[in-house]
């Protein structure tokens, strides 16, 4: 994002490609941004993780209580939601919302978001996209699975694979929306307030770096809600997403 | 701020180049899903194995806590109904014990009282024998007396003649005599 100087609002970018392979055959790989930030955070999660439970004792410490408590809740939210005998999807989830909240969380030290790209939050669905077909196929069969998609009628076939493929497609792109509507809400708002400060004389240099004194502040509020309560409730809302669709697959006796 | 302030390593490898706002990347996808792999499998190993390793194990350790507790408690029970079983025993053993005695006690100073009663009333009859005895003795006796004083009285009326005075006085005489015994 960087801080918006004043003029012509200049849009919000994609995320920038860091470098790139052309592979013949599949054409141009990118590494982008949310790749990178995305493998700091990974291998920043993975310290932390593995710093929470190491040396684990019959009687816990401080640390050990957290780590408890973070399993027992994301056990606990997905028996609710899949069942208890489904408690396998537990680390799973638990990954999505961390790595989402994190990924939303950057954006608190200047970076770009990771979930306010696309690629990113349908790569997420995909694997809910995955996890359903699995299911469904678990449970029903092949025969089974194919024949789910003709009811209740013949004709309903086109709009239900239609729908099959929306699911996950809908769960990464409002997960998206959200995070980069934010962004884009926070970038115009900090050009707004460059340019009310340039027009009120109200900014200093720093090099070549201008900063509007209304610049400062204004912009932490919205931040709260943009940055900390969004992040979270975005990612709560892809953790619920993800098991309710995944659990609605799976018959109620097998739950 | 942006991303070369933060990791300039990553800035200096930076192509300038942006993707679209909206764009489906297949690079990013895929990278995308390496990196929740790998996140996957660590919280998996190291988050979600290890913890829900310790709570299995305290889980079987309050368990087998447990199940031992009960089973000293039932030991505790058992050992309980044992000893209310000996302690009713030894107080019915008691009571018997107190019950015979009583009644022997009972039978023997039945016996005592049954025994005095009868010496007593030997006594008693030897006592009433006697005084029968006695009292014939006496009355023989009185007789024996009567009868002698009777012949001596009429050994002296044969003696003397008997006058109106005469006789009187034997009578009078007859009476001291008597009054005399």
């Amino acid at each position: 994002m960087g801080f918006a100087q004043s003029g012509d609002f200049g849009g919000v970018s994609g995320p920038g490609v860091l470098f790139y392979f052309d592979l013949p055959i599949v054409g141009r790989i990118n590494i982008t941004e949310s790749v990178v930030i995305g493998f700091v955070l990974v291998v920043a999660i993975s310290i932390f993780v593995i710093w929470l439970t190491h040396g684990m004792k019959k009687i816990p410490t401080k640390r050990q209580i957290v780590a408890e408590w973070i399993v027992e809740t994301v056990n606990k939210l997905v028996k609710d939601n899949m069942g208890p005998s489904h408690l396998v999807y537990a680390p799973y989830i638990a990954t999505i919302f961390v790595f989402s909240i994190t990924g939303s969380l950057v954006s608190l030290l200047g970076l770009r978001s990771v979930t306010a790209d696309a690629s990113v939050t349908i790569a997420w669905a995909l694997i809910c996209l995955v996890m359903i077909t699995y299911t469904k196929l678990k449970y029903s069969g092949f025969g089974g699975y194919l024949k789910s998609f003709t009811e209740p009628i013949f004709v309903m076939t086109p709009m239900n694979i239609f729908s099959e493929i929306m699911t996950p497609i809908s769960m990464g792109l409002r997960h998206f929306g959200n995070v980069a509507g934010g962004m884009v809400i926070t970038a115009l708002i900090y050009w707004a307030l460059a340019n009310l400060s340039a027009k009120l004389h109200l900014y200093f240099s720093m090099g070549e770096i201008r900063i509007g004194v209304l610049q400062i502040g204004i912009p932490a509020v919205l931040s709260v809600y943009f940055d900390l309560f969004s992040g979270f409730m975005q990612a709560f809302i892809f953790i619920m997403l993800t098991m309710a669709n995944v659990g609605n697959c799976i018959p109620d006796d097998k739950k | 701020m942006s991303v070369e302030m933060i990791i300039p390593c990553i800035a200096s490898a930076g192509t300038g180049l942006n993707l679209e706002f909206l764009s489906i990347d297949l690079g990013t996808i895929i990278g995308t899903l390496l990196n929740t792999l790998i996140l996957f499998l660590v919280i998996k190993h190291f988050l979600f194995g290890k913890v829900n390793q310790i709570l299995d194990d305290r889980k079987k350790y309050v368990e087998d806590t447990y199940s031992e507790a009960d089973k000293a408690k039932e030991n505790a029970k058992a050992l309980e109904a044992e000893y209310d079983e000996k302690l009713r025993a030894a107080k019915e053993e008691s009571a018997d014990i107190i019950r015979n005695a009583t009644v022997k006690a009972q039978q023997r100073s039945d016996e005592i009282v049954f025994a005095a009663k009868n010496e007593a009333a030997g006594i008693i009859s030897r006592a009433n024998e006697d005084i029968e005895r006695e009292k014939k003795r006496a009355v023989n006796q009185i007789k024996d007396e009567i009868s002698d004083i009777a012949i001596a009285v009429a050994e002296k009326v044969v003696e003397k003649e008997i006058t109106s005075k005469d006789n009187d006085r034997l009578i009078e005489e007859f009476i001291e005599n008597v009054g005399e015994l």
